[in-house]
């Protein structure tokens, strides 16, 4: 699997139907493995910052290579890496859960950000689109 | 139509993308609500990462200021300045957070009562080489939704 617009929309078809399962209203944005934004839908009536919000939770998995729910762990003095999550990192660090990076076996190809529901239900979301389409691609 | 659906922004974009294709410019392209507010964006492969923010911003400022960025393009060339300095539309380069784009590429949505109902803009065809621009990849997909509402 490779980060282009097909599979980038593949993901982000199969996360709004999740969502709509689940009775949310969310964004979902897709970027490419350098955090860059490559598509984003916004759901019928979805409140208007979960775009940003979704897009920060992208771009903090991707680059972090890590779930965006991890960063919280570097608020703790004995965490190797303390106070990477107080550094101005273009202004779309977030240590809100719902974001997870895409892999390709063991590659990180890109991101995915989920907002809208609980914070639970946007990890739900994310993790069960990109189990849907991992078996597509 | 009141207002635009996710569905309908994504007809849009498909039209436009088979416009940015025969280009043979890879670009992104992007339609925002009346609030000015995504509802789909697009890069396509190839396209910079640059040319996202660039097509939401224009998309953004057409819905914004409801006149295509080519518009306000033209209001802040020197040229149409007014005896005093500034009269011109100048004024609008430190508007919106700096959001604004002066960059043809951006139309308003407009309803059939003529209301703007959002925006949509496109990034990455260089104008005037060929003979489709940023502004014609728009109009495509303006003109999606249309064919259907009319």
């Amino acid at each position: 699997m490779v980060m282009n617009m097909d599979t980038a929309k593949k993901i982000i078809k199969a996360a709004i139907r999740h969502a709509q399962e689940n009775d949310t209203l969310c964004s979902v944005a897709i970027v490419d493995e350098r955090g860059f934004l490559v598509a984003l839908h916004r759901m019928d009536r979805a409140p208007i910052p979960t775009v940003d919000i979704a897009r920060d939770k992208a771009w903090t998995a991707a680059t972090f290579r890590m779930p965006s729910s991890d960063i919280g762990k570097f608020g703790d003095p004995a965490t190797p890496g303390f106070g990477f999550n107080t550094q101005n990192w273009n202004d779309r660090l977030t240590t809100i859960p719902g974001g997870l990076p895409i892999k390709d076996g063991d590659d990180i190809i890109g991101g995915i950000g989920v907002s809208g529901g609980m914070p639970e239900e946007d990890v739900a979301v994310c993790e069960a689109a990109l189990a849907d389409v991992t078996d597509l691609c | 139509m009141k207002e635009i659906t996710l569905e309908m922004a994504e007809k849009m974009l498909q039209a436009a993308e088979r416009w940015a294709e025969l280009s043979g410019y890879p670009s992104s392209i992007a339609v925002v609500d009346k609030a000015g507010a995504v509802i789909a964006v697009h890069r396509m492969d190839g396209a910079g990462p640059m040319t996202t923010d660039i097509s939401i911003n224009k998309a953004f400022s057409a819905a914004y200021s409801g006149a295509p960025t080519l518009m306000l393009a033209r209001m802040i060339d020197p040229r149409m300045m007014g005896p005093t300095p500034g009269s011109g539309g100048l004024g609008l380069l430190t508007q919106a957070k700096l959001r604004l784009m002066f960059i043809p590429g951006g139309n308003p949505i407009r309803d059939e009562e003529m209301k703007v109902i959002g925006g949509i803009g496109c990034s990455g065809v260089p104008d005037g080489v060929g003979e489709i621009s940023d502004t014609t990849v728009v109009q495509a997909g303006y003109a999606a939704i249309y064919e259907e509402y009319d």
